[in-house]
């Protein structure tokens, strides 16, 4: 064990959570995001919660931003120059040709982050096998960095075709650019990525060159401020893949980190469903503008190895988590048709929702949950109280406009938001061939155990998860992620016993790759590969966890193997042609000190009353019902809904025909009575 | 030759007009649940495919229907497959007997293209969904199929629709359950590829047997009375949406021109206008006047005709919002059997999605005087596909691919146009050039934006794609680029864009333009030029602002020359 602090920055609140090793207790704060200088947010969250003694003695800073999200976002990152192939420049703005809101005749492709005039070609050709079809012209690239150099390019991404297979072209590149007297920043795209889509890599080095520059001031701005506090350890930034790395190997692959955001929460549940041992577990992270949904199988959360942004491809490992805009700030609205609509569009932090008082008048999720008494009294422990007048004023001219009561109106509020979010659930488990019938939910963030009764009920779930930490979930996650290192490399060929050879020798190049990045964790490395792997002919793969000891540990029959069995499971029937390899992954992962899982302490505990009943809206009875509140550290025994249980960051509404038990390590286990 | 009488076709099954008995939130937990049971279908559907024109393409579509034959829900697909299912559905159940003659368990096959509104190669599996013994609707997929022995893996030259694969005209594949292994030896018998086909067949009815699922525990959540009034409701309220879209345009009787390049066999173009007539909140769509069924295959059967009617107005009008058989109930379709949109048995239609794309720009360029401003100028107007097949050298294995490629969109009232797939193919994705070449005996020589090729405007076209592939081995291509002879049209005072157009530069310099043609020899060495349209431009050229003129200048979009003389007030 070791003494860690986890800060996560969510688009509301900056979230903390730290484990102190001489006492074992694990504590949460939770200051407010400050969007103009977010590292602003964790000094102020850690400074206000964290004793000086725990900082000093911390050897681990965890940390999920969406510094480089959001610049991404925003277009707020470096002027990029492109250098492509001859013939190539528009890949980036051609993209695949499909519109991301199909049924909108109007919609419009996302701006290309490098305009059309600072994408420049050069001549030379590399064939997918890395034959050289016609050499680098160097008198081109003098010729496509002139206008560079002329529009003080802040740096260069350089993606030229099947760099992949051959990367001399673009090693050239670099070294001309370099000669030529470019002192910015380069990013190559077998560097980046190394896995073939011209689109899709160019992407990828293109956002690289984007946000490296942000990034990199604000990991080392940060970093800065963490030793001035008194800190002595490792700085780590959560991958989007999971895992972390360090603050070093974040400014040089700054890609790699674009999605902490929700990793934290979708990590966190695979420790979780390890320590508890049992069963496939789909997470509801409700938040204020979004909803997260993750399935843990096998305790760990699924890793796919393309994500998207704003319509922007990524190649990097990418924990599968799904996304709707679906939040306790969702704004409830009549469309033109005189339905009532919830989402996408959310109060946000301001002026949010009608209850909290702050100048919001549209209806949200979080006043229909006001207004039905699920959040108790309305005094939330962060201090907030909630003026359910407010929320019933805002409800009001919904439910006239649809000729429903107010009290319909928050309960269908409710229903449409339940309905969305456990559409997305049932759709992600579908993707793996499962049914949610047979899962654990894990609700979490700050409105996910509002919500998780009500889900559960939607989705036939039995049984129901509600973690320590609940509210903070996701910064609880990060103290727990092991140090992960990872390279690939796009490879087609026939996997079979004579590929092995050709296969060990590119692992052997990716881990030699790895452990030439500069930055260099500290402790016991673990080697790991994977092969994708798929029937010759074919475009699906699937990546193959293969054991990996100086070599494939494994003969190529028993990974053949799997892998049939793997894509029975996932696509229904399986085939017996060829098989090949795609791409090789490595990976090299140094675990962090186990720690102990225990309840927190919880923080603004006084004053909660302990017998105190509300009359809340029961969805299992359609009408409302004596709701006990009870807080949630006074909990040691089973109990029975209808309840609220109250707790420092989030509210756990529990309906009536649920059972309300305390798990080993303080989880609640909410289970459906038969 | 008799020549029949015009016919009017109801787009969607009119409402009841009885109030309704089902709250609003009632009414959306349905329609959530619904869409997620297309969805449901259509992930089953992808995560069990063989083929990559199922999964990679999406070259399908996926839709669940009532008994009445009404479109529930469909997941995003192929919009110009999603209005043609309910036809399907209807004569398959038909051939067989009529929906009394169906078994709980049963599965039926359908691609007779009059009725499916597809070649051949598109298979309609069909599900029926029964509740407690009742029937209640259907789950049903179209998806293409890699071959069901066409003359020719892809054709452009047809002249009987027996030529176009072998007919399934509703048979059982699936017999309460059970394979009817007759049929599916029929199947295999009759394709070139029988393992892709006979995997995508077993992937369809999975996904059929998922909706049919889905759409029972959606039933039994709501109880039947329950859902089947939040169903009224829900097309009702698509119906309003798509109505007050057009209330507030001016009635009136709007024509629409456009031209196919020629019928596949000949050279003769051939011209034809539709009309559009806005009476109220009613729209109807008239194709009566439209030449007689060609003897090449660029006949639109009428399934197909009506799903271009539905796709046109519920994309223009539906907020964007997936369709359901509400929002078909505004349109009427009048057709003149025998005609090129609504063609009778022989007539070949294997290339009758090339008809119905352009009717889609056609009824815009209509509803563009009824609406000035409301709809883009007209786009590249064509999926530009194109198949290669040939056989290794090295090894003597037979290979193919194909792809349909994004084209310059029109510009229209708020912006310039962009590049991307027909609107008719909006979720489909084209093939990245690496895995093409990694793939097949070809190397990528081009993938661009052409300069000059967007027409101007206020608002300029997108521009088309030139993307050039010269083949390292003896290949065989067939091409469908419509629209080689006619560019995109501009909308009040945008100029045209470029026209489509394929040509292929043999080794020996010699060129050929290929824009529609079928088993074509392209040489080792030799190059296919693709060149797709740019979309037509909004508004006068000289409303142009001198910054965007210069920036398109800086940019390379356009060409000094091409400044001077379009944008002269800016030079």
């Amino acid at each position: 064990m070791a003494t860690r602090i986890g800060v996560d920055i969510g688009g509301t609140f900056t979230d903390l959570v730290y484990f102190d090793e001489r006492t074992g207790r694990t504590v949460e704060g939770k200051v407010p995001t400050q969007p103009s200088a977010p590292e602003e947010g964790v000094v102020d969250a850690i400074v206000r919660h964290v004793p000086k003694e725990v900082i000093e003695d911390a050897a681990y800073f965890l940390h999920g931003t969406t510094v480089g999200l959001n610049a991404l976002l925003e277009r707020r990152g470096a002027q990029v120059g492109l250098i492509t192939t001859h013939g190539f420049r528009d890949v980036l703005e051609i993209r695949r040709g499909d519109r991301a809101e199909m049924y909108n005749l109007f919609w419009k492709q996302t701006v290309p982050l490098v305009p059309r005039r600072l994408r420049l070609e050069v001549g030379g050709r590399v064939r997918f096998d890395g034959s050289v079809m016609e050499d680098l012209d160097e008198a081109t690239i003098e010729a496509a960095y002139a206008p560079l150099a002329e529009a003080k390019v802040d740096s260069i991404a350089v993606c030229l075709i099947n760099a992949y297979a051959n990367p001399a072209h673009e090693i050239a590149v670099e070294q001309a650019l370099r000669r030529l007297g470019f002192a910015g920043g380069i990013s190559l795209s077998h560097r980046i990525s190394g896995e073939y889509r011209e689109y899709e890599r160019t992407s990828t080095t293109v956002i690289d060159a984007f946000v490296r520059g942000r990034m990199a001031n604000y990991l080392r701005r940060l970093d800065a401020k963490l030793r001035a506090l008194g800190f002595t350890g490792q700085s780590l930034i959560t991958r989007s893949g999971s895992g972390s790395m360090t603050f070093l190997e974040a400014e040089e692959r700054p890609v790699e980190t674009i999605m902490s955001g929700p990793v934290g929460g979708a990590q966190g549940a695979g420790e979780l469903a390890r320590l508890l041992g049992e069963g496939t577990f789909v997470t509801a992270d409700v938040g204020g503008t979004s909803f997260d949904t993750a399935l843990i199988i096998d305790g760990e959360p699924r890793v796919l190895f393309e994500g998207m942004i704003d319509n922007m491809p990524i190649q990097t490992p990418w924990v599968d988590v799904r996304s709707i805009g679906s939040g306790g700030g969702s704004l409830a609205y009549v469309d033109a048709g005189k339905l009532m609509r919830v989402g996408p569009q959310s109060a946000g932090s301001v002026p949010g929702p009608a209850c909290y008082g702050k100048g919001g008048t549209q209806p949200t999720v979080t006043d229909a949950a006001a207004f039905l008494g699920m959040l108790g009294r309305g005094e939330l422990a962060s201090g907030i109280h909630l003026d359910i007048g407010k929320a019933a004023g805002a409800l009001a001219p919904v439910a006239a406009a649809i000729e429903q009561t107010v009290e319909q109106t928050a309960v269908g509020v409710m229903r449409i938001a339940s309905s969305a979010m456990a559409n997305a659930m049932r759709e992600i488990s579908f993707d793996q061939g499962l049914d949610p019938r047979e899962m654990i939910l894990l609700p979490f963030g700050g409105a996910g155990p509002l919500m998780a009764t009500l889900l559960a009920d939607e989705l036939a779930i039995r049984n129901v998860v509600v973690p320590p930490l609940a509210g903070n979930f996701s910064a609880w996650g990060l103290l727990g992620a092991d140090m992960v290192q990872s390279a690939a490399r796009t490879k087609i060929v026939a996997f079979d016993t004579a590929a092995v050879g050709a296969i060990e020798a590119e692992l052997a190049r990716l881990f030699a790759s790895i452990r030439g990045r500069s930055a260099r964790p500290v402790g016991e490395q673990i080697a790991s590969a994977r092969l994708d792997l798929r029937y010759a002919g074919q475009e699906h793969w699937l990546s193959v966890v293969v054991p990996y000891d100086q070599g494939l540990a494994e003969p190529v029959e028993a990974i053949a193997a799997r892998f049939r069995d793997e894509y029975a499971r996932t696509f229904g029937n399986t085939l017996h042609d060829a098989i090949e390899v795609v791409s090789i992954r490595a990976t090299l992962r140094v675990p962090l000190p186990r720690r102990r899982i225990e309840m927190p302490v919880p923080i603004l505990s006084d004053g909660m009353t302990t017998q105190d009943t509300i009359d809340a809206y029961s969805f299992e009875r359609n009408c409302r019902l004596p709701f006990s509140i009870i807080p949630r550290a006074s909990i040691s025994s089973d109990m029975s809904g209808p309840a609220i249980v109250t707790e420092g960051t989030c509210t756990s509404y529990v309906d009536a025909d649920w059972k309300i038990g305390l798990g080993s390590i303080g989880e609640l286990r909410l289970t459906r009575k038969d | 030759m008799r020549r029949h009488d015009p016919v009017t076709h109801l787009a969607g099954v009119p409402g009841t007009g009885q109030s309704h008995t089902v709250d609003p939130i009632t009414t959306e937990v349905v329609r959530h649940a619904l869409n997620s049971a297309a969805n449901q279908m259509k992930r089953a559907l992808i995560r069990t495919a063989f083929s990559p024109i199922i999964y990679e393409v999406l070259d399908f579509a996926v839709a669940i229907y009532d008994a009445e034959l009404r479109m529930l829900s469909q997941a995003p697909s192929l919009p110009i497959f999603m209005g043609t299912l309910n036809f399907a559905v209807r004569e398959a159940v038909r051939n067989i007997g009529g929906p009394a003659a169906l078994s709980d368990g049963d599965i039926l096959m359908y691609n007779w293209p009059y009725g499916s509104g597809s070649h051949p190669q598109d298979m309609v599996i069909i599900a029926p969904v029964f509740f407690e013994g009742e029937l209640i609707g259907y789950a049903v997929i179209k998806g293409h199929w890699l071959d069901i022995a066409a003359k020719d893996p892809y054709c452009t030259d047809t002249t009987d629709v027996f030529q176009e694969g072998t007919v399934f005209p509703g048979v059982r594949i699936y017999r309460k359950g059970k394979l009817n292994e007759d049929i599916h030896r029929m199947v295999v018998a009759n394709s070139r590829v029988p393992q892709a086909v006979c995997g995508d067949l077993e992937a369809q009815v999975t996904g059929c047997r998922v909706g049919a699922r889905s759409l029972i525990d959606v039933v039994r959540r709501f109880g039947l009375d329950v859902y089947r009034a939040a169903v009224e409701r829900i097309f009702d309220h698509g119906e309003t949406i798509i109505r007050s879209f057009f209330e507030k345009l001016p009635d009136g009787r709007y024509v629409g021109s456009g031209a196919m390049d020629n019928d596949g066999i000949g050279d003769a173009q051939i011209p034809f206008e539709i009309a559009v007539e806005i009476k109220g909140s009613d729209v109807v769509i008239d194709f009566s006047e439209v030449p007689d069924a060609q003897g090449g295959p660029v006949n639109s059967p009428l399934p197909s005709t009506i799903a271009a009617s539905r796709v046109a107005i519920s994309m223009l009008a539906g907020y964007g919002e997936a369709p359901h058989e509400g929002h078909f109930r505004p349109i009427k379709v009048i057709t003149r059997p025998g005609s090129m949109f609504d063609p009778l048995p022989p007539a070949p239609c294997f290339l009758y999605g090339w008809p119905a794309l352009q009717a889609i720009e056609v009824i815009y360029n209509a509803i563009a005087d009824a609406l000035p401003g409301g709809v883009p100028a007209c786009s590249g107007g064509c999926i530009c596909a194109v198949v290669l097949w040939g056989t290794r050298e090295a090894t003597g294995e037979a290979w193919a691919d194909g792809a349909p490629h994004p084209a310059g969109q029109g510009a229209w009232a708020s912006g310039d146009g962009g590049t991307m797939l027909h609107i008719a193919e909006s979720a489909t994705r084209f093939t990245p050039a690496e895995v093409w070449e990694a793939r097949n005996p070809f190397v990528v020589s081009r993938l661009a934006l052409a300069q000059d090729s967007g027409g101007a405007g206020r608002h300029r076209g997108g521009p088309g794609l030139d993307l050039f592939i010269r083949m390292t081995e003896d290949t065989f291509i067939t091409t469908v680029f419509e629209r080689s002879k006619t560019p995109g049209w501009g909308l009040e005072g945008g100029q045209t864009g470029r026209a489509n157009n394929a040509v292929v530069v043999m080794p020996d310099g010699t060129e050929h333009t290929v824009p529609k043609i079928t088993h074509f020899l392209v040489p080792k060495g030799g190059e296919l030029r693709m060149h797709t349209g740019g979309g037509g431009g909004y508004g006068d050229p000289s409303e142009r602002t001198v910054e965007d003129v210069r920036n398109d200048l800086a940019d390379g979009y356009i060409s000094a020359d091409f400044a001077m003389k379009a944008y002269p007030h800016a030079v």
